[in-house]
């Protein structure tokens, strides 16, 4: 009697337990994103600077460096000095960047693009479609996404040199 | 921390003031009237502290505790109101300076403490989840033994129990007890009082149900508290908003991409400063004060799961007002705010710095600030090329020209002009109020001529999927409410002991109604009356108990 007593006192608990506690880590835990690790990437198709079509899906065997950027961003821009340099390397090993600036006008994204020479795709998110689908909502973000479509992080923020080149090494097809 | 076994037979859990079978006092105390709050039965919790889990269990059961959690969150909840939240300051003013700079040290402290986002922050939710499981442990641990109580309670009470009851009279007057008990038991049937009978004793028992009032009410109260706790989870509720120009298309967010409105036509009105019933109240408000506005929107519900591509499929049409949101598939669009005559396109003119600008009158174009087009060229061998754009100009942190966002608030170009037949062009920093020319021998000037402006709407967009959880806690609170108050539980024992008949009746509230319903009992049969007991505590000292009647009793206030 007094050890069923116990057991459904502690069942009561445990359960007010494990929704509250659930309930805090999903309210407060602001790190997750929308879309973050483990996630499947939600698929979207763009027309690039150069009026190609960027399709997620058609990308699937390589690893992908997707990075939301605007020209109105000083760490965005560090970042693309960093990429602009591995870009070539990376590519022979199957990483493809792809980077989607947020709705800006097509002169100025252009005009950006030309005086800074990036080699690698770039697309305008009209509306923010993609952005808002990916959650995003600081700059820079990057979503690191496997030859199989799924999420292999996110990463919020400037980063320097040496945490590009590792997020890089990660996308790499074949390497976990 | 065995059974306490009742003389009657039954087994009462430590602790237990009432056998809960026939109500004999287990615990001997003075012949005070017997504490008949949940039936002199063991709140267990209370009795005895053991494991870890036990003093968590009695720490949430304890009404104090609940009241003190009360109390802390109604103390919280106000402070909080004192100056305004974060969420209503004005927008761009950072809460730290802000709160210091309007209310002084007050609010430096105000928002020191966290107040400024009170109903957020991690200690007001813990104060609320406390209430909620105080709740749910303080109503477990009442409810079950005071429903096993009721339901194990015997017809034949103990003497004791039935000497300390509060309506209680010994009457040895009746001549035949038996059969008045027998004659008693239908009238209370006919007073819709449900009898059982044992040994020719009885109990006449109405409305019990209202003795689960509180736990009814209490489950409202948790079923809400849920509903509330789901506001968290963006599936079950989610607010954001959307700002869409007039003739823009902007995506629905929360929908994944799913759904797209376009602005076709933004509206206000204000209120008539000229008209003489408006006028006084308009200077009291010192401004202009919105009578009416409305978003006209058109819906687009895109066909494909890949984002930008797929078909686009109008779904509906609406007049977004304030109460008159948009609604499709568990989504409102609310109408919230507005920004009027945003700069949307400039028109500029080519015009000689030293000459007559002859030839140069068809030298005009239009610049859309949101998308403008690179390049404007003319009949006349004239061309004029954006060099680069900044929509809200400022300088960066390396000193370069750059923009803050992508607002056009204060929109600056350079352009490049390039006469018939020439291949360098010449730079210029066009912007509002501004015309510089960039190389020292610059021939031509852009002038701007006009410009064009937007209105803005601001849409809340809303998915409430907690509204119905909501109603429902109140609902069920609200039956609680009604079955706790307006009726009551009343209960009558009439047994016949050595002769002699002995009365006693107990109600949770409403003492009145029981007396009256005994006084009618006395009128139809020969059972006299009980007597209150805690009158006669309170007149001991002035009346006589021997000469007290019946009819005395039934008048008492309580």
């Amino acid at each position: 009697m007094k050890k069923r007593r116990l057991i459904i006192r502690s069942a009561i608990l445990v359960v007010l337990a494990i929704a509250l506690g659930y309930t805090a880590v999903t309210y407060f835990s602001e790190e997750r994103g929308l879309v973050d690790a483990g996630d499947q990437a939600p698929d979207f198709a763009l027309e690039d600077m150069n009026g190609n079509t960027v399709h997620l899906d058609e990308l699937k065997g390589k690893g992908v460096y997707l990075t939301f950027w605007a020209t109105y961003c000083t760490y965005c821009r560090q970042k693309m000095e960093y990429l602009k340099e591995y870009h070539e390397e990376y590519q022979e090993k199957g990483v493809e960047i792809v980077a989607l600036n947020v709705d800006e006008s097509t002169v100025q994204v252009q005009r950006f693009l030309d005086r800074h020479n990036v080699p690698y795709t770039n697309a305008i998110d009209r509306g923010m479609k993609v952005s808002n689908a990916y959650g995003v909502n600081s700059l820079p973000a990057v979503l690191l996404i496997d030859e199989e479509g799924d999420v292999i992080d996110r990463q919020i923020g400037g980063k320097t040199e040496q945490q590009v080149l590792e997020a890089l090494d990660q996308l790499v097809p074949g390497s976990e | 921390m065995s059974k306490v076994k009742c003389e009657c037979g039954h087994l009462n859990p430590y602790g237990t003031y009432l056998c809960e079978s026939c109500g004999k006092p287990l615990k001997e105390d003075d012949n005070s009237l017997a504490n008949m709050r949940y039936e002199g039965v063991a709140r267990r919790s209370q009795t005895y502290k053991k494991s870890i889990v036990d003093k968590i269990w009695n720490f949430f059961s304890s009404v104090k505790v609940g009241v003190w959690i009360i109390v802390l969150t109604l103390i919280a909840s106000s402070i909080g109101t004192i100056f305004p939240q974060e969420m209503f300051i004005p927008p761009g003013q950072p809460a730290s300076v802000y709160y210091y700079e309007e209310y002084g040290t007050m609010g430096q402290l105000f928002y020191q403490l966290g107040f400024h986002n009170l109903y957020s922050s991690w200690w007001y939710m813990l104060l609320v989840a406390g209430l909620g499981v105080s709740l749910i442990i303080a109503s477990i641990d009442r409810f079950v033994p005071l429903y096993r109580a009721l339901k194990t309670q015997r017809v034949t009470r103990h003497p004791g129990f039935m000497k300390r009851q509060r309506l209680f009279k010994k009457a040895d007057t009746v001549t035949e007890p038996s059969e008045e008990i027998k004659k008693a038991s239908e009238v209370l049937k006919e007073r819709k009082y449900n009898v059982r009978e044992e040994n020719g004793n009885i109990l006449a028992e109405k409305g019990r149900f209202s003795r689960w009032g509180p736990y009814v009410n209490h489950v409202g109260l948790i079923i809400f508290l849920i509903g509330a706790m789901l506001r968290l989870f963006p599936e079950m509720y989610l607010e954001d908003h959307i700002w869409v120009r007039e003739g823009q298309e902007v995506e629905v967010r929360g929908t994944g991409g799913e759904y797209s409105v376009r602005n076709d036509d933004f509206l206000v009105e204000f209120y008539d400063p000229e008209d003489e019933r408006f006028r006084e109240g308009l200077e009291r408000s010192g401004g202009d004060v919105v009578k009416t506005y409305q978003t006209t929107a058109t819906l687009f519900k895109q066909s494909s799961e890949t984002i930008g591509a797929g078909e686009k499929e109008e779904v509906q049409q609406h007049r977004i007002r304030v109460n008159d949101p948009m609604s499709f598939e568990g989504f409102s669009l609310y109408q919230v705010d507005y920004k009027l005559n945003e700069l949307a396109a400039f028109t500029f003119a080519l015009e000689e710095i030293d000459g007559d600008s002859e030839g140069l009158e068809d030298v005009r174009f239009e610049v859309n600030l949101y998308d403008p087009e690179p390049s404007y060229e003319f009949d006349n061998g004239y061309r004029v090329e954006i060099y680069d754009y900044f929509p809200n100009f400022t300088f960066n942190d390396d000193g370069e020209p750059s923009t803050l966002n992508r607002i056009p608030d204060n929109p600056r170009f350079i352009f490049e002009v390039f006469a018939p037949g020439e291949d360098d062009g010449e730079l210029s920093f066009v912007g509002i109020q501004l015309n510089e020319a960039i190389e020292e021998d610059n021939q031509y000037r852009l002038r701007m001529v006009d410009f064009e402006t937007n209105h803005v709407s601001a849409l809340a967009v809303r998915r409430d999927r907690t509204l119905p959880i909501l109603i429902l806690g109140g609902i069920i609170f609200m039956v609680g409410l009604v079955q706790g108050s307006y009726w009551h539980h009343r209960r009558m024992w009439i047994q016949e002991r050595d002769g002699e008949l002995w009365i006693a009746g107990h109600a949770n509230k409403n003492w009145n109604a029981l007396k009256k319903d005994f006084d009618y009992l006395a009128e139809q049969t020969n059972i006299p009356a009980p007597n209150d007991q805690t009158d006669e505590q309170d007149e001991s000292e002035r009346t006589d108990e021997g000469v007290r009647e019946a009819d005395d009793n039934g008048s008492t206030k309580q």
